[in-house]
Order: C-alpha cells, then sequence, then structure tokens
C-alpha cells in the first residue's frame, strides 16, 4: 500500500440531492447483489472519480479497481479511461467505497485527510454522489494533514460521511454552510430576479424558468468541455444565449399569446407544458447523466473554516456585480424606470407613453440572460444536468414569494434567506428534507406575511 | 423486424388501473379546477397522502380494508386543510405554487431515509393490497383480454376500479347540478359576486379542496393496490399528466376527465411504440434511453396547444372554459 495512514473519510455530495426525475411508472427491480447496477437507470448512483494530481492539471487514472458495498450489495468496477466509473446502488443509505491504491502507479498517494476506504452517504434519488480520489505525490502526501482542496465545498449542504458528526462541532459547521449558503443564494437570485421582473411586467408565473437556468448551465458545459473555450469566455456566451433564449422565447410564444389576450392563468399552464418539452429536449440532447464542467479545485481561499475554491469565490463575486448592476439599472436609467414603472400599473404605464411591448421584451432577455449566467455559474458551483433548472425552481418560487412577488429586490432577499436557509438547515436535516425546510419556511411566511418581506400588500388581492 | 404488437398491447390501457387511477385523479382535479377555479398543482400530493395513509395503515399497522381506505380519506381531507387553510384567502397564483411545494414536501419526506422504517423511503412500500384481494370473489384463475393475461386479482381491481369511477361521475355530476355545485361555478367566474350574496365563499372552496382530494387518494389507492407504492410515481409530473388529462377531456365537464385518461393513455402507449419503432428502422435518430423523454415533449406541448386553442377540451362548453383571473 503506497498510502500512509488515513486521518478522516471524506466525501463530498455534488448536486442538489432533490431528487432525479421522477420515473413513473418504474419500479426498480432487485438486482443480484454482484452485478453493478446500470446508473442510467437506477435511482441513485456513486460516482468515483480517481486522478493524479501531482502535477497540474490533473490528470485521469484509469483501471483503477473500485469496490461500492453497502448492505448486500457488494460489486468491484474499475475506472475507466477518463478515471471515472459511475455505479448505481439499488438503495439509499451509506455505501462503503473501496479504491484498491496498490494498482496506482507508484509514487503516488492520498493526501492524509482522503482515505482509499470511505463511507458515501446516498440519499433517496442522489444521482451520481461523488467519490473523490486525488492523488497527489508521495512525499507531499505525508505533509498534507490539511484537508483537500474543495472539500467544505459541500455544495447544497449535503456533507456526505464527513469527519464531524451531525451534533458535535457545531461552529466548525456553521460558517462552511453559512458560506455555501451565501454563495448559493447569490446564484439563486440570479435566476429569481428575473422570475419576479416576469411576473411584475407581464402577471407571468413563468414555471419554465428552471429550463432558462439548465439551458445556460448546458452552453456552459458545451462551450467548455466540448468546445474548449475557457471558463470565463464561456460563462460570457452562456449569458449572452440565455438572453437570447429568452428573447425568442417572448417573440415566439408570448408576445403572441399576450396578443391574442390569453389570460394568465392558461399562459402559467402553457409555461409548464414549455418547461416539460423543453426540459425533457435537453434530456434527449445532452443524455440523463449529470454533467461535469473542467474545473480547477487546486486554487483555494481559505478563511478560518470557511475554505472556497476559487471558483466558488469568481461565481460569487460576478453574481454580487452582476446583481448589484441590475439593482443600479433598475433605480438609475430610463429603461430601469420604466420597468418598474409598468410592474406598478401597466395601464398606467402605458398612458404616461411607456412602449409597454418593448419593455417586456427587453425583461424577457434580461431575464433570460440573469438566469443563464445563474445556470453557467451553478453549473461550475455544483454540476449540471437535464433537469437541474427544474429542480430549484421551487427554491426560485420560494426566494421569490418569500421576497414579495413581484419585487425584484424582494427577490434577492428573498434568495439570500432560502440559500441559507437550504445549507444551515441541512446540518440538522436529513439531506433530502433541505429544500422542504424551504419549502416549509415558505408557506409559513404566506401564513404570517402574505405580501413577503418586501411586497406590497395589494399585490396579493 | 417491426413489432407492431404494441397496438392491441396498447389497448389494453383503455382497462388499466392506472387509467382509472389517473380518471379519478383528473376528476378531482375537475371538481378543484374546472368547477370551482381553484389552481391545485398539487393533486400528486393528494394522491400520495392518498396512498401512503392506505399503505401504511394497511401494511404497518395491519388495518382492514375499509380503515384504510378510511384513513386514506382523512389523509386527503386533512391535507386539504393544510394546504386551504393558508392559501384559499390569496390571489389563485399563491395556491398554484403552494400546492406544487406541498406536494413535493411529502415526496422529499417520504423518501427521507431516516422515515423508512414507516414510509420504505425510496423503495415505497409493498403488501398493502391484501385486505382487498381477500375480498376478491373471482376464482383463482387467468383471464385473457385481448392479448394480455389477467389475474383474477386483476381483474377484481378493475371492476371495482370502474364502478368506483362511475359512482365518483356521477357524484360529481349531482352535486354539480345541486345548490352546492352553483354556488361553486358562480366563485369560479366571479368570486366577488358570490361573497356579495353572503356565501361563505372560504368554505366552499375549502370543501371543493377537500372532495377534489378525496378523489385523487382514491385513485391512488386503485394504483397502488395491483402494484406497489412507488413515491416518485408522485411527484410533479404526475401533476402535469392530470391537468392534461383535464384539459384534453374538458375540465369542466364529468365525463372529460375520465374519457381524456383513457384517450391519454392509449395515446401515450401508441407513440412510444411509433417511435420505438421508427427508432429500430433509423427513421429517427434516436438511441434506446432516447426515446423515453419523447413522451414527455409529446404532453409538454399537447398542453400548450390545449390550453392555447382548445381550452375547454373535448368534451367542453366553449363558454365556460373562462379562466378567471
Amino acid at each position: 500500500m503506497a498510502v500512509g495512514a488515513a486521518a478522516a473519510v471524506l466525501g463530498l455530495a455534488l448536486g442538489l440531492g432533490v431528487g432525479a426525475a421522477p420515473a413513473l411508472a418504474a419500479a426498480p427491480a432487485a438486482a443480484p447483489a454482484s452485478t453493478p447496477l446500470d446508473p442510467a437507470s437506477a435511482q441513485q448512483s456513486i460516482l468515483v472519480v480517481a486522478r493524479d494530481n501531482s502535477a497540474p492539471p490533473a490528470k485521469p487514472l484509469p483501471g483503477i479497481p473500485v469496490e461500492v458495498k453497502g448492505g448486500d450489495y457488494d460489486v468491484t468496477v474499475a475506472t475507466g479511461a477518463d478515471g471515472r466509473v459511475e455505479v448505481g446502488v439499488p438503495a439509499p443509505g451509506s455505501y462503503e467505497v473501496t479504491l484498491d491504491t496498490s494498482k496506482v502507479p507508484s509514487g503516488l498517494a492520498l493526501p492524509s485527510a482522503l482515505a482509499a476506504a470511505r463511507s458515501i452517504e446516498v440519499d433517496a434519488g442522489n444521482k451520481q454522489v461523488l467519490a473523490n480520489y486525488l492523488f497527489i505525490a508521495a512525499g507531499a502526501a505525508e505533509h498534507s494533514a490539511e484537508p483537500a482542496p474543495g472539500a467544505t465545498k459541500t455544495a447544497g449542504g449535503a456533507d456526505a460521511g464527513g469527519p464531524a458528526s451531525a451534533s458535535a462541532d457545531f461552529g466548525r459547521r456553521i460558517w462552511p454552510a453559512l458560506a455555501t449558503g451565501l454563495i448559493y443564494g447569490l446564484l439563486l437570485a440570479l435566476a429569481s430576479v428575473g422570475v419576479s421582473l416576469i411576473y411584475g411586467t407581464t402577471g407571468l408565473n413563468n414555471f419554465a424558468h428552471g429550463e432558462l437556468v439548465t439551458f445556460g448551465g448546458l452552453m456552459a458545459y458545451t462551450f467548455t468541455s466540448i468546445a474548449g473555450l475557457p471558463g470565463w469566455l464561456a460563462i460570457i456566451v452562456a449569458t449572452v444565449l440565455g438572453g437570447a433564449f429568452g428573447f425568442v422565447q417572448d417573440l415566439g410564444i408570448w408576445r403572441p399569446l399576450r396578443r391574442k389576450r390569453v389570460a394568465l392563468i392558461p399562459l402559467m399552464i402553457v409555461s409548464i407544458g414549455f418547461s416539460l418539452a423543453v426540459r425533457y429536449l435537453f434530456q434527449i440532447l445532452y443524455g440523463p447523466g449529470t454533467l461535469l464542467l473542467p474545473q480547477d479545485s487546486a486554487a483555494a481561499i481559505a478563511i478560518g473554516p470557511i475554505r472556497l475554491t476559487s471558483a466558488d469565490a469568481w461565481a460569487a463575486g460576478l453574481a454580487i456585480v452582476v446583481l448589484l448592476g441590475v439593482a443600479w439599472l433598475l433605480t438609475n436609467t430610463r429603461i430601469g424606470k420604466a420597468a418598474r414603472a409598468v410592474s406598478d400599473n401597466r395601464a398606467l404605464a402605458a398612458a404616461s407613453g411607456i412602449d409597454v411591448e418593448s419593455v417586456i421584451r427587453i425583461v424577457w432577455v434580461a431575464a433570460g440572460a440573469l438566469a443563464g449566467l445563474g445556470g453557467a455559474l451553478l453549473a461550475y458551483y455544483q454540476t449540471i444536468q437535464w433537469d437541474s433548472g427544474a429542480q430549484i425552481l421551487l427554491a426560485i418560487f420560494a426566494a421569490v414569494t418569500l421576497g414579495g412577488l413581484g419585487s425584484a429586490y424582494g427577490a434577492l432577499a428573498g434568495s439570500l434567506v432560502i440559500g441559507l436557509f437550504i445549507n444551515v438547515s441541512a446540518i440538522w436535516l436529513p439531506a433530502n428534507l433541505k429544500l422542504v425546510a424551504a419549502l416549509v419556511a415558505m408557506i409559513v411566511i404566506l401564513l404570517v406575511r402574505p405580501q413577503g418581506i418586501l411586497g406590497r400588500k395589494d399585490r396579493i388581492g | 423486424m417491426l413489432d407492431w404488437t404494441f397496438i392491441p398491447l396498447t389497448l389494453n390501457q383503455i382497462i388499466s388501473p392506472q387509467t382509472i387511477a389517473f380518471a379519478l385523479a383528473a376528476l378531482g382535479l375537475a371538481v378543484h379546477f374546472g368547477y370551482t377555479g381553484l389552481l391545485n398543482f398539487g393533486q400528486a400530493g393528494f394522491m400520495a397522502v392518498g396512498a401512503y395513509f392506505f399503505a401504511i395503515t394497511a401494511t404497518r399497522f395491519d388495518w382492514p380494508l375499509w380503515a384504510s381506505v378510511l384513513a386514506a380519506l382523512v389523509g386527503a381531507t386533512a391535507f386539504a386543510f393544510l394546504l386551504g387553510i393558508p392559501t384559499l384567502r390569496l390571489r389563485a397564483d399563491y395556491l398554484s405554487i403552494v400546492t406544487i411545494a406541498a406536494a413535493e414536501i411529502v415526496r422529499y419526506t417520504v423518501q427521507t431515509p431516516d422515515f423508512s422504517s414507516f414510509t420504505g423511503g425510496s423503495d415505497g412500500i409493498n403488501g398493502s393490497e391484501k385486505g382487498f384481494e381477500a375480498l376478491d370473489p373471482l376464482p383463482d384463475s387467468v383471464y385473457k383480454v385481448g392479448l394480455v393475461p389477467y389475474t383474477n386479482d386483476d381483474i377484481w381491481v378493475i371492476v371495482v376500479g370502474w364502478a368506483l369511477v362511475a359512482v365518483a361521475a356521477v357524484f360529481v355530476w349531482q352535486l354539480m347540478r345541486s345548490p352546492w355545485g352553483r354556488i361553486v361555478k358562480g366563485i369560479r367566474e366571479d368570486e366577488d359576486a358570490v361573497r356579495s350574496l353572503g356565501k361563505n365563499v372560504y368554505a366552499f372552496k375549502l370543501q371543493a379542496l377537500i372532495i377534489g382530494g378525496i378523489l385523487g387518494s382514491l385513485g391512488a389507492i386503485i394504483n397502488v393496490i395491483p402494484t406497489s407504492l412507488q413515491p416518485n410515481n408522485y411527484g410533479t409530473q404526475t401533476t402535469f399528466f392530470l391537468w392534461t388529462i383535464m384539459l384534453l377531456g374538458g375540465a369542466t365537464t364529468v365525463l372529460g376527465p375520465i374519457i381524456g385518461s383513457i384517450l391519454f393513455w392509449v395515446v401515450l402507449g401508441l407513440s412510444d411504440g411509433v417511435i420505438a419503432i421508427l427508432a429500430t428502422s433509423h427513421a429517427l435518430p434516436l438511441s434506446q434511453v432516447q426515446q423515453g423523454p419523447v413522451r414527455f415533449i409529446i404532453v409538454g406541448v399537447a398542453l400548450m396547444l390545449l390550453v392555447i386553442f382548445r381550452p375547454q377540451g373535448i368534451f367542453g362548453k366553449k363558454k365556460e372554459a373562462y379562466f378567471s383571473a
């Protein structure tokens, strides 16, 4: 064994953990215990990644045997040419994942914070729960008492099988949870502001907004992982294409329906149908699995117990700048004032000479671009898959409702609250109840203050 | 070699328990939306609550059939109160967000591993059909309908299911001809007008929510008995399927949701078969994995087109397909 004594078991669960696509009328068959479940059809899966990071960028380690064991399910698979292998698991629960380090080239070792054998918590419906093996030079491993880079990137709060038990050292968990919550809230805000602007100007509750987010993430994936553009350029492209998607949607669907004077409830149902159609089109084009963007997880920033990868920090910084920019635009420019005027009273705005249709068009473009940017950053921050946007749609709605339907600033405030709530509640709650906590909070808020934090009372009618 | 047997097989969807379940739940949704104007996007939640109350009481506590069914109805009623009290006073779109959220809360909660000794986690619950099948008067045998063999228990659930659909249809039909029905239809058209007549709009809405929810939970029981309880069958997709079914048949009719359910499942079965044939003969560039999502795209597009071009559905009257707000 080339590895020194392993100190801690460490795994990180990527993805929101809010459940995979519900497969209708598909009863999972009991699989023989010794054959690996097909990850495409399994409800849950573990993604094992083995890489050699002795000289960054990390190179894949192919052909390393990995044993995944839990209950009477015990399979051994080998990593593929990309150093990755996805193993379907039959049920949620705790799985022992053991990487056979004797097959790893000599001179490589795991940092002491990463154990070759670790227990991975798989929640119901969680796909591709990550078991990451990042090997470094054997000499360096002796000194690496620090957790590996990205270890605190709990991405939505599921710190799968971390060294700290849920009850112990609360202080050490609260700060990373606050940090991830804040970042997550900022990314959520990029989408929520658009929902709120569209709602304010057109009255439409856009159930297809999640697909705008997914679209941005998938574009980021397409232009980095497939086309090979640098990350910053891909994010810009995703934002621009997101705006274009919003524009085309408005032109092709929403504007004709407004002209046809279709009422708001049918419009909402149209957005549901559109969301279903687009989401599954994404699945056909990009497949049902999780897509990972190339990441440089090595560069980390540490502030006390909070550890951020440079991607996290960039995502947070960019989101803050853009959101401040949107706030400035709304308060200080003609178009921003016009948008707020249309939100306040459409008829009055039209009567005062504001071109309502063009304001709405700009709002759709802006909402699409913001959602596209949010999706691209989310793809970097976590992972992206065909229904990522649909999975966070309810969190977006919760944020918007919490902040007050139709208020852009409210959406921002609501998003931060929901982001924090989801991540901090994960300290006490089982991982797949994170979103539940946020949704319950939303319903309670509706009970006591239906207009939300910053909403106005007359909107709730 | 093209396999066309899917056509006769699909025709069995006409009587399948799934069709029955969706017909009942869509009829409940018609009471909510079509007749009362409530935007319930959580009908799958009502189904899940009914299914879990039924299955948990039947398997964990060994309650007799009547008691388990009663538990499901009580569960759906409680769920309606829980949803209705905070939201029925607010505008329609709040109800839509809260109901969709509540349905997802139910689905996530029952799947939590910590509760799995009770709810079965994401594996769901098996074996809740014992009490129902004990009442089966048919002799043990295999019956063939078309190409599909059915056990006597399958036939039993289909017979009881359709009887239930008939009873529910007559009930809703009579209900909507009654003074109560006229009031809820009035609420759909103009809430303030009904309120100005001195009616307690809030109470009527809550009653409608309960009745529709109970129909949804009955549908879920029919769905659970011949198979098993799978939590992922009660996600948002199910709700959207129900909306498509209801709007397809006609939201303001009794027969609409029932015929809609039959048509919906037959069309989906046929389209699955046609797409599989086109893909295997390379007329469509779709792999095996890519064929699954196509049905959802069809549903999504159908939903959009229905709402835009024929909001009254197949059987509805144009005059009644008026969506307030």
